[in-house]
């Protein structure tokens, strides 16, 4: 086969190239009257949806039915599915990058069919969609705009948890025509849409709608540039201005002599314009310099990322600008180093010695040509010229002594995807920058979504990219389709994917009981590795239990919680409790949520449980916060009355204690009624109770209640002592003090009393202090300022050199006793 | 090899980033509701002001429901596990609907995930399609350059007295984090039975990523993950092995301002009478509550490395803290003089040039002093006297039925309560419970003193098993009674085996662990030690007891090797376990990227650790400085009292509201 020439459908637009390049012939079959239909396409090379366009007459045939039908077909012309449409009308197609065909009807439905096979999700947009009715719609890659007939805007920004949002409100007046800009391209960073109203055109967001106040409209076509910096805008007198995306200058202005204004205005890449109608498409560069070609039909163009792909009934071809490195090389007359390295490859074949001279006069630009020849061999569609580079390439990087092949061995693997991937069977006119962009996880997600499973693993295993979802979804293909026995299906799928990693069972499980076919469900999520992802499946499956139990394995409590929830609220209480009791985390988990919430839940599973001493802990929580004493002590006597059987010793003295609470309640409560006005005593702690009474100088009730609650005399007795210390009843202490004995000890007498500042008091105690260390009363003594008790103490134990230190801190009249006390223990000399 | 940034860092960086793209998704003003326990850990990786750059008008505290219409955009931030508070935001959400007439625009971001309850309770509120929902992965949050803490407050009671264990599966996605950035941990070691439970789950959740990872769901950053080279071990101790540890009170300065004033997220409210001032009045968060004015000021006081003065002070036992204090006051006070020799110019000028340093250390040096001599103040108090001593004896093992007299006066003294429950808790750990006549008297003592509410706190107390009757089967835990893989940790026998106590340990110049109790090593701790410093236990235990068994273990035995009968002792299930690679691949990584010199063990503490323990393990990373690097984790900072207010029942049954 003779080479194309590469500069055969170059075209010279103001200062650059565009090319057209035939990718696909004999498309469609001829009685397919493409005038009729809407087109549009997936971005990236994507499918192509056909709809019939109800404002155009087309002749009823007696085969086609009436109901309307959306064709997918991939850009070959090879038919991939039939959408059965509803009867509601179309408003809408568009696709987002995902290949999802998304389909907007009039009644503000909006369906969003994923992996071409016909399965879909809808949503409805709400906000009065359905009242006014939607009028046209737009797209971006994850997103669309949605015009209602009384000009209201509404967006919805993501397609997975779709949350329509009404845009700012539009002025009143006739829309000629509107474009968004997709969020990446805004400065709210949130969609924004472009309204030609009138005269003018508005920019909208979700607070405002601003007036860039022109006064050349109505203007018939809106259309943003790819990167969203420009902005096209057709007048009604035919004219194509492109402005800046603020439209305060004014770029270029291009006359398109033409009364009927364009079927479309697409923008090819970011520098130039297509403008189409029925058979005639304006290619509009820079500067208003423009190229145009004619058809014979009807000709749709699909805007990709860095040119367009323009479809007629014969024809898919790929129109877009020419690089500046192909350009480089090929352009007539090209001395760039490039350009003289691929023809040293020609002068190499003709064994002429021009090759090496070539070769010596780029010498220092050698590696620059090398790259320069791999990237173009990127640009290139035909694989002739990709060879031939990749030639140059190579050559030229033999003659280096360091380079490094990276770029070469990748550009290769990519070509051989892409090759493989444009074939007429398959059907993918990607561009090398489109690759780039969908990567090649986008890639073989298209691929699998074709059905093309060995394809799609072949290029997995080349680009060492996990395949396992080629996998799953073959084998949820396998499981939709085969009609033989589940035990057959699944051995088949398990044998089929033994020993490959990552493979998700769970959605092919998910699949298995979309069909309807639950027991192979069941079979095939045995085999899932994560737990956790089989919960929400067998809930729906109904397999509770189990769902439990995985959920439980998992160790997420989230998920346990989420089970439990559900089971809750289906199963009766006693089968619910059942099913937890054997499972402590659950049961755990339940006590816990039902603690904060729903106490007699709680009640209930204790009881059930026969759980008597929770059961009455929640009683006795409720006594706590009823705020009636009446409910207080009924409650109580409840909690009592719920450990009553035990034989349980620990539980026998927790009944005792709960019962002397309520006693307590009682005693205090007669306390209120003869001694303070208002609740003083009730609810205090004994101790706390008897503490008072003492302070408050009743003392006899307070002993009263020590004999009536059994409290031990140590603890009486600390509890007088700190009371009267707090009363500063002197008077009463040193009476007490008169005891012979105090089960407390005198020490701390002494101490209490000594921190309240009675020293005179205190000292009283230390001579009862007997069993202390001789040196410790010393101290004491010397605490309370009695120096001379201190050192009658010493001299009792004939201790000279406490008593010389005792005489250091003494003062006045002291010193003199001190010194009496040494004098009579040392010998005089 | 170059340095990145430190785990501590990169989770600060992360943790920042992540929140402040969430605030930017909702564009302009708008008012922040953020739940009381993520308003702490917030703080420790931005700053208001930051929320401020952000568009953030207010801050409300959940809890308080008192946000109103003042903007457009309200944004909540909660934790999405906690049902409870999706309720209230649902709530709030409701009233701002039909209150007012702003027409709100409300984001509720989860931390850390969205959960499926909390998609059931706003469905079930009927307002999930209103919302915008996101997510903020908040988990390890760092504490310091050393200390990753999840900062979950309920993590203890959860883990003991609820059981239930979500905090184990936080804690195991934390770990994920770790192990996504550095690889796999080459080794896990663990003790105690939660502690089995986060291993198991981190080698389920390794085998999911696996799995998930091949079909491209993860990042692909993430591909291909090994075990990693610059990581020695992890290392999980379960809070429940060493309950006795945290019961003590703790003897370090950062532990006692814990005891005392108590530290939350690095940062402890201190009395005004105590510290003075804050020296410029700043106008900090929005909403004061007047409460707080009427009872004495409290001045928020910032408690990290920030400040070297304190990080000089934080680990050093409190007996050489008014050393330190000396040492530093007389240092700033000579180099304030050197004003005066300061002749030329540039000797003035270099003066200048430090005085703003000089002005922040002497700041940091009136509050500490102040601190210091308040604590001295309460430690010098004979009821602390006679709790430490109870304390030290238990942990020394004698006999404790001799301290019961003590502790019956302290409960007669109307001690707080927690310092009473902590003396009967630590008795029971340490002898395997209390002999049941004992504890049904000390029972009827405490309800009596105290208020019979105070039975749901000895119900829960038992429920985490801190305080319970001992079974006639195990009379007492007898330092001889061997090693039966146990329910109870045997600190008898342990505190023999590992050398728990040493009585000669200095507190100025501390050449053991112990220091940090003065006199008595964390069991927790001993336990790392068992796996990072075998040679350095063995001499210990040589000294002790020649009966141990003594395996010649060198430095390089891995896991428990050497100490599996003495580890027995304790509670729970011991473990070692290896994560092994694809081999190949993991001698080319080796031999590409060399034997990092420097490796990275990870102690994880479930259930918390206090203070003390992360002094005790930074006395151990300072020996291994060299070869080794600690980094402690954990779910969050306890003690003691910590514990017992999971446990102490706080209705009462005076005038109930």
């Amino acid at each position: 086969m003779a080479p194309v020439n590469p500069l055969a459908n170059w075209e010279k637009v103001g200062d650059s190239f565009y090319r057209k390049i035939p990718v696909y012939d004999a498309i469609f079959d001829e009685d397919v009257e493409l005038e009729n239909y809407i087109v549009a396409g997936a971005p990236y090379g994507g499918a192509i949806a056909l709809y019939r366009d109800e404002s155009k007459p087309f002749r009823l045939r007696d085969s086609q039915s009436s109901r309307t039908s959306i064709e997918i077909y991939s850009c070959s012309g090879k038919h991939i599915n039939t959408i059965n449409g509803e009867q509601a009308t179309i408003r809408g197609l568009g696709w987002s990058d995902k290949e999802e065909l998304l389909v907007v009807f009039e009644d503000g439905t909006v369906r969003r069919y994923f992996g071409l096979d016909g399965e879909f999700t809808s949503f409805s947009l709400g906000n009065g969609a359905e009242e006014y009715g939607v009028r046209a719609c737009q797209f971006w890659a994850s997103g669309l705009v949605v015009l209602l007939s009384n000009n209201q805007l509404i967006a919805v920004s993501k397609y997975d948890e779709p949350r329509p949002r009404l845009l700012a409100p539009c002025p009143e007046g006739e829309v000629s025509s509107w474009s968004l800009i997709p969020p990446a391209h805004t400065l709210s960073r949130s969609v924004e849409v472009l309204l030609a109203v009138d005269k003018t055109v508005f920019l909208v967001d979700t607070t405002e709608a601003e007036d860039k106040i022109l006064q050349d409209g109505p203007f018939k076509h809106v259309s943003v540039s790819p990167t969203g910096r420009l902005v096209a805008l057709f007048t009604s007198e035919g004219k194509l201005w492109i402005v800046s995306n603020d439209f305060q200058s004014k770029l270029s202005e291009y006359d398109s002599k033409s009364r009927v204004a364009p079927s479309s205005v697409d923008w090819c890449g970011d520098d130039a314009v297509i403008l189409a109608w029925e058979d005639e498409i304006h290619l509009v560069g820079s500067n208003g310099t423009a190229s145009k070609y004619y058809y014979d039909g009807r000709v749709h163009v699909i805007p990709e990322m860095d040119g367009v792909r323009l479809i007629t009934n014969d024809t898919c071809e790929f129109l877009h600008k020419v690089h500046d490195v192909t350009q480089e090389i090929f352009r007539l007359g090209s001395s760039s180093p490039a350009s003289v390295l691929l023809d040293s490859v020609d002068q190499l074949e003709k064994k002429s010695p021009k090759a090496d001279e070539n070769i010596q006069r780029i010498r220092s630009s050698l590696p620059s040509a090398v790259d320069a020849c791999i990237k173009a061999a990127g640009y290139e569609f035909d694989s002739y010229w990709q060879k031939r580079l990749l030639k140059a390439a190579s050559f030229g990087k033999s003659v280096l002594e360091l380079y490094n092949s990276d770029d070469f061995v990748e550009m290769t693997e990519k070509l051989r995807v892409l090759t493989a991937a444009r074939d007429y069977q398959v059907g993918l006119p990607i561009s090398y920058e489109q690759y780039l962009r969908l990567t090649p996880e986008g890639l073989i997600e298209r691929l699998i979504s074709r059905h093309e499973y060995l394809l799609a693993i072949r290029v997995s295993e080349y680009l060492q990219i996990p395949a396992d979802r080629i996998y799953v979804h073959w084998a949820s293909q396998k499981v939709r389709v085969s009609t033989v026995d589940d035990e057959a299906v699944c051995k088949l799928i398990v044998q089929r994917l033994d020993g490959k990693p990552g493979i998700s069972f769970e959605v092919i499980a998910q699949t298995a009981y979309d069909e309807g076919r639950s027991h192979l469900a069941t079979q095939l999520l045995n085999h899932e590795p994560r737990a956790g992802k089989q919960v929400p499946l067998l809930l729906n499956m109904e397999e509770d239990e189990m769902a439990l139990d995985k959920a439980i394995e998992s160790g997420d409590d989230d998920l346990v919680n989420y089970v439990l929830l559900h089971m809750k609220s289906k199963l009766p209480l006693a089968s619910f409790f059942r099913m937890i009791n054997t499972r402590p985390m659950a049961s755990a988990l339940v006590e816990t949520d039902a603690r904060g919430q729903d106490t007699e839940l709680l009640k209930d599973l204790y009881y059930q449980d026969d759980r008597p001493v929770e059961g009455s802990n929640v009683l006795l929580s409720e006594a706590l916060q009823a705020t009636d004493p009446q409910r207080k002590t009924e409650k109580l006597h409840l909690a009592s009355r719920l450990l009553s059987d035990s034989k349980d010793p620990t539980v026998m003295l927790h009944q005792k204690l709960v019962s002397e609470a309520s006693q307590l309640l009682k005693a205090q409560e007669s306390l209120d009624k003869d001694l303070a006005d208002h609740n003083e005593f009730l609810g205090l702690s004994l101790n706390e109770t008897i503490f008072r009474l003492v302070r408050a100088g009743y003392g006899k009730r307070a002993h009263k209640m020590q004999a009536e609650f059994k409290m031990p005399e140590k603890t009486y007795w600390w509890l007088r002592l700190r009371a009267l210390v707090a009363k500063r009843d002197w008077g009463e202490l040193e009476e007490l003090g008169k005891n012979k004995k105090s089960p407390i000890g005198w020490e701390a007498f002494y101490n209490e009393v000594l921190g309240a500042g009675n020293t005179k008091l205190a000292s009283i105690f230390i001579p009862k202090c007997t069993h202390l260390p001789v040196a410790d009363r010393i101290e004491m003594w010397v605490k309370c300022g009695m120096i001379v008790k201190a050192g009658e103490e010493a001299q009792k134990a004939k201790d000279v050199n406490t008593l010389e230190l005792l005489r250091n801190k003494a003062s006045g009249p002291a010193i003199t006793e001190i010194e009496r006390m040494i004098n009579q223990l040392r010998p005089r000399k | 090899m170059m340095a990145p940034l430190g785990d501590a860092d990169h989770c600060r960086d992360k943790a920042r980033k992540d929140l402040v793209a969430l605030l930017e998704g909702a564009r302009g003003k708008k008012n922040l509701v953020i739940s009381q326990e993520l308003a702490g850990p917030v703080g420790l990786f931005v700053k208001f002001s930051v929320l401020q750059e952000y568009g953030v008008d207010r801050v409300f505290l959940l809890e308080n429901a008192n946000i109103d219409s003042s903007q457009r955009n309200v944004v909540f931030l909660v934790r999405g596990e906690k049902a409870q508070h999706v309720r209230t935001v649902a709530e709030q959400v409701k009233r701002l609907r039909t209150n007012g007439n702003v027409e709100h625009e409300i984001t509720i971001i989860f931390a850390p995930r969205r959960t499926l309850v909390s998609n059931a309770v706003l469905e079930e509120a009927g307002i999930i399609g209103d919302v915008n929902i996101a997510e903020l992965p908040l988990y390890f949050l760092p504490l310091e350059q050393d200390i990753l803490s999840l900062e979950l407050d309920d993590a203890f009671s959860d883990l003991y007295l609820n059981k239930d264990p979500g905090c184990i599966f936080h804690s195991a996605k934390a770990l994920m984090g770790i192990q996504q950035k550095h690889g796999y941990f080459p080794r896990i070691v663990g003790k105690g039975d939660n502690a089995r439970r986060l291993a198991d789950l981190l080698l389920r959740m390794r085998k999911e990523l696996d799995a998930e990872e091949s079909s491209g769901l993860a990042d692909p950053s993430a591909r291909g993950l090994l075990p990693s080279a610059d990581t020695e071990n992890l290392i999980i101790i379960d809070r429940d092995v060493d309950f006795g540890t945290p019961l003590l009170t703790q003897l370090t300065y950062e532990g006692l301002i814990d005891e005392y004033v108590g530290i939350k997220n690095n940062q402890a409210d201190v009395d005004t009478s105590i510290v003075g001032q804050a020296p410029t009045p700043q106008s900090q968060e929005s909403s004061k509550t007047p409460q707080q004015a009427k009872q004495g000021l409290k001045r928020k006081i910032q408690l990290d490395a920030s400040d070297t003065l304190f990080n000089q002070l934080r680990d050093a036992n409190f007996a050489i803290v008014g050393d330190i204090l000396n040492k530093v006051a007389r240092r700033l006070e000579n180099e304030y003089e050197t004003r005066h020799s300061a002749k030329t110019t540039n000797e003035l000028r270099d003066f200048v040039n430090k005085l703003p340093t000089y002005q922040l250390e002497h700041q940091s040096l009136r509050i500490h002093t102040n601190l210091a001599e308040e604590i001295m103040r309460l430690t010098r108090s004979e009821t602390f006297r006679k709790v430490l001593e109870v304390q030290q004896n238990n942990a020394a093992g004698a006999d404790p039925t001799y301290q019961h007299e003590t502790i019956e006066e302290l409960i007669a003294r109307d001690v707080p309560l927690k310092s009473i429950l902590r003396l009967l808790c630590l008795e029971s750990c340490m002898s395997g419970g209390l002999r049941p006549r004992d504890l049904e008297n000390f029972k009827r003592q405490v309800v009596q003193a105290y208020g019979h509410q105070h039975l749901l706190t000895f119900w829960a107390l038992e429920r985490m098993e801190l305080l319970q009757p001992r079974s006639s089967a195990t009379t007492m835990l007898l330092p001889t009674s061997g090693a039966q893989a146990g329910t109870k940790t045997n600190y008898g026998y342990l505190r023999k085996n590992l050398r728990l106590v040493i009585e000669e340990v200095s507190e100025k110049d501390p050449n053991d662990i112990s220091y940090v109790y003065s006199g008595f090593a964390p069991l927790s701790v001993r336990l790392v030690q068992c796996v990072l410093q075998k040679p350095y236990i063995l001499s210990l235990i040589k000294g002790g007891s020649p009966a141990a068994s003594v395996n010649n273990a060198s430095t390089a035995s891995p896991g428990w090797l050497g100490f599996e009968d003495v580890v027995k002792s304790a509670r729970g299930s011991t473990f070692s376990l290896v994560q092994k690679g694809d081999d190949k691949a993991v001698r080319a990584r080796q031999t590409l990227s060399g034997n990092a010199a420097t490796k990275t063990v990870y102690v994880f503490f479930l259930g918390g650790i206090t203070f003390t323990e992360i002094a005790a393990l930074r006395f151990i990373a300072a020996q291994e400085a060299p070869r080794r690097r600690i980094i402690i984790c954990t779910t969050g900072v306890i003690s003691g009292d910590r514990m017992m207010d999971v446990a102490i029942e706080k209705g009462s049954f005076s005038k109930a509201e």
